[in-house]
């Protein structure tokens, strides 16, 4: 007589990490093992100092998991185990459960449960200790191949190439190419690749000027074409095609062509066209042209996110489409009020100098100007352009800077000698309220006009930065202003304090706690990157934080990020308003987990830098 | 009782599940060793119809052991009607391999000696076991009950002038809910065991006194 507790199974087998080993044979048996237990609200489970030799499953109702010192450390429900840090560590607790609700808990033995560890790889996984751990395998689990920046330009091949002799003539080279179908055709000589003709080329080079069929396809095609390896990335071919303006490459392998890629197989890998929206940006000639691109680009975000962009390449696409607006603008203004009197260097700060926008977001710049600038005869100039450009942002969805950090300021529109002394004002005599609105000056990026001003301020802040230490202890404590909440808890976010609410702002109180966490570091180590993933490898490099702390802080800021843009995206097709507020009842068991150790990593690492930097005690 | 009845019962299963014995009325709840159990029937009318299927859980006051569930199916002497199989979910060739009723019910006499049974309303279940005993053994199986439909009318009863609107549900999802108990699939033997069990773990946290003498509950 085989017993089966159906209910017992089922309900455990609806969660993880049993619903991933739900094929074990050995849960049925375990199962039957099971002892259940109804508990009041407000009794212990695990009594705090006590020992406990079980796994518990909570069937209904809910937990709350206190430290030693009595502090709430999280709260669990419907689903969730507890009890196995302990059996890991030979039955001693270090925390304490109790009921906050009348619950319904399943115990599982603790020989189960050390036999499943041991034998079963994904079971393991989901209890594996280090938080860091966890993120980190759930993140590989999500990655994907189908973005250009992680797959060859191979796997973009369709067709073995299609080629023509060097002796051929035009009409034969058109034949071959009208019975293939391709738009391309290889010219070789002795089978060795030596040049390349497309639909284009027979059209102006051959057609369009009555060249006679028997024309030598030597004198129409383009010799010595540019090529790729096959093993390059097709990010790679793109940006090639952009730099050059072609729109085939022939991939060899071996020095021998395998294959064309054409922009056409780009955008059917890169369904979204960012790469096309950013050269449609700079044909505009006005100002309504390029405020129509800017009403595709929630397009754009979304069809990038569909695609499996990872935050990285959202934010890298984002900020050059930023940027492109930005340049274009400024060459329309330039057209409008004239070349410029003296250079200038036209600045992004924030998020887009760091190359990580995402969809909406408000314009934050700033103009460096030569020291040659002279106020009476050039201030005018760059009042109207630097206002003309800002508005006209505004037009494109980049809106006004609440806070005025713009360039049509007059306080952020300086010469380079004024901003040097401003930053070292900041950095020698820092004081915290100022520097708390001050900080998206440390991450600033020319983006038109004269770079080298951008270029030679940026040197100057990181040589002061790095020689005054104060000025650290500052931004540490700064980066320590926001935290991370607790996690989750039901439909609610749960904080350090016990209270719960609805939403909360996943920017603010994830994204920015680690951006700014990473600054500190990078200012500290003379970094001049700005992107974070790029100032995390200078972190790391130096040697800042213990093994293998820097890239938890990368897995926790991707991990955010994430889930930040699946949200703006899901915010864009319901027809709202994307913004930063995310409501745990839209987020998966697997989102509020890995979000929950996330945020774990970032508090850590918030402690870690107030330390790390502490000031002298006076 | 159980004396007195092991004496009168015929030799067999059912004489030896009497000598066994009973706890006595002084047992303390919590010493009381509980076995909640649980019939599908193929219909209501126990002169009629027939016990298919029973299921057996054992539990203490604070604990449930899934380790000593059992389970049985009984191929029914007349047929089964359309709808009942509906109800339970136990289809023909399920039961059409099944042993008779007479051929398990020694076994479940084993597992019924010396335990306080638990079910859910227990007019039912009491009626169907003794109508299958008196045919098989021709002696009637007496055994003591906590009824968690009758505890909880106790425990939900209120005098009539402070009654007010409709009388609250007995049935045993109702019950169950009002202690925030999950809501199973019912009709199947050893879930509904498993069911009351539950219930009876939450009555007991809320109405009744571990220490109090069994014979204030059983009935």
């Amino acid at each position: 007589m085989d017993v089966e507790l159906t209910e017992i199974l089922e309900a455990l087998c609806q969660h993880a990490p049993f619903n991933e080993i739900a094929d074990d044979p050995q849960l049925n048996d375990m199962s039957k093992e099971i002892e259940i237990q109804y508990v009041r609200a407000g009794e212990w489970v695990i009594a705090p100092s006590s020992l406990n030799n079980t796994l518990f499953f909570i069937r209904s109702g809910a937990i709350e998991v206190l430290s030693k010192e009595e502090k709430l450390i999280r709260r669990m429900n419907e689903g969730e185990l507890f009890g196995y840090f302990s059996l890991l560590r030979g039955g001693k607790s270090s925390q304490s459960m109790r009921t906050i609700e009348d619950s319904l808990l399943y115990r599982i033995p603790a020989r189960w449960f050390l036999k499943l560890y041991e034998e079963n790889d994904i079971f393991s996984d989901f209890f594996e200790l280090a938080r860091e751990v966890r993120l980190r395998v759930a993140m590989d689990s999500q990655s994907s191949d189908v973005s250009l920046m992680t797959c060859p330009v191979v796997s973009l091949l369709r067709r073995p190439p299609i080629s023509a002799d060097i002796s051929s003539d035009i009409l034969t080279s058109a034949q071959i190419m009208a019975e293939h179908r391709v738009s391309s055709l290889l010219i070789t000589e002795n089978d060795e690749l030596i040049g390349i003709v497309t639909d284009r080329d027979l059209r102006t080079r051959a057609v369009a000027k009555g060249l006679p069929y028997s024309t030598s396809i030597a004198d129409v095609m383009t010799r010595d074409p540019i090529v790729m390896d096959s093993g390059d990335y097709a990010s790679e071919a793109v940006l090639k095609m952009m730099e050059s303006n072609v729109h085939h490459i022939p991939i060899v392998k071996n020095e021998r062509p395998i294959g064309v890629i054409s922009t056409g197989d780009i955008i059917q890998k890169e369904s979204h066209g960012s790469v096309y929206l950013i050269s449609d940006i700079y044909k505009q000639t006005g100002i309504e042209g390029l405020k129509s691109i800017s009403r595709k680009m929630t397009h754009t975000f979304t069809q990038l996110v569909v695609a499996d962009a990872n935050t990285q390449m959202i934010g890298n696409a984002m900020s050059h489409i930023g940027t492109a607006f930005v340049k274009r603008l400024l060459q329309l203004a330039e057209e409008k009020y004239g070349p410029p009197p003296v250079p200038y260097c036209f600045i992004a700060l924030g998020s887009q100098a760091r190359e990580e926008q995402t969809i909406k977001t408000d314009q934050d710049n700033a103009i460096v100007l030569s020291n040659k600038y002279d106020e009476a005869l050039h201030g005018e100039y760059f009042e109207n352009l630097s206002e003309w450009v800002c508005r006209h942002l505004d037009d494109c969805g980049y809106t006004l800077c609440t806070g005025d950090i713009m360039a049509s300021n007059t306080r952020w529109r300086q010469p380079l000698s004024v901003w040097k002394e401003n930053f070292s004002e900041w950095i020698q005599k820092p004081k915290a309220e100022a520097l708390l609105r001050l900080s998206i000056f440390f991450d600033l990026r020319g983006i038109y006009g004269d770079k080298t001003l951008a270029k030679q301020l940026n040197q100057h802040i990181r040589q002061e930065a790095k020689q005054h230490s104060g000025f650290l202890t500052f931004m540490a404590r700064n980066a320590n202003q926001r935290k991370p909440p607790l996690g989750f808890f039901r439909q609610f976010v749960l904080d350090g304090e016990g209270e719960q609410s609805r939403t909360f702002n996943l920017k603010e109180r994830g994204i920015a706690p680690i951006i700014d966490i990473v600054r500190v570091h990078a200012l500290a180590c003379g970094s001049d990157k700005l992107n974070t993933l790029e100032r995390i490898e200078d972190i790391e490099a130096a040697g800042l934080l213990p093994d293998g702390r820097a890239k938890d802080l990368a897995l926790a800021l991707e991990m955010i990020g994430m889930v930040r843009i699946k949200n703006q995206k899901d915010q864009i097709e319901a027809g709202e308003e994307p913004n930063n507020h995310v409501n745990p009842e839209n987020l998966s068991s697997f989102e509020k987990r890995h979000l929950r150790d996330a945020f774990h990593i970032v508090t850590r690492q918030q402690e870690f830098i107030k330390f790390r930097y502490a000031g002298k005690r006076s | 009782m159980f004396a007195e009845w092991a004496e009168k019962a015929p030799e067999g299963p059912l004489k030896r599940y009497y000598q066994a014995g009973m706890v006595t009325p002084q047992t303390a709840l919590k010493d009381t060793p509980l076995l909640a159990l649980d019939l599908e029937t193929t219909g209501l009318d126990p002169n009629l119809d027939e016990i298919i299927s029973l299921g057996l859980i054992p539990l203490s006051h604070k604990t449930i052991r899934c380790q000593g569930a059992q389970y049985w199916m009984a191929k029914p002497e007349r047929s089964l009607h359309a709808e009942s199989v509906t109800i339970h979910e136990i289809t023909h060739s399920e039961l059409a391999e099944a042993p008779r009723l007479h051929a398990i019910l020694d076994e479940i006499l084993i597992a019924l000696s010396h335990q306080v049974i638990v079910v859910h309303c227990v007019a039912i279940e009491r009626q169907f076991l003794l109508e299958a005993s008196m045919k098989i053994y021709g002696f009637p199986l007496y055994f003591p009950v906590l009824d968690t439909m009758d505890i909880e009318r106790q425990a939900t009863y209120k005098p009539w002038w402070k009654r007010f609107g409709k009388q609250p549900s007995l049935r045993l999802d109702a019950c169950r809910q009002r202690y925030k108990l999950p809501r199973y699939k019912a009709h199947h033997a050893l879930t509904d065991a498993l069911s009351s069990a539950e219930l009876l773990q939450a009555q007991i946290s809320y109405h009744m006194d571990p220490n109090a003498d069994i014979s204030n509950y059983w009935v």
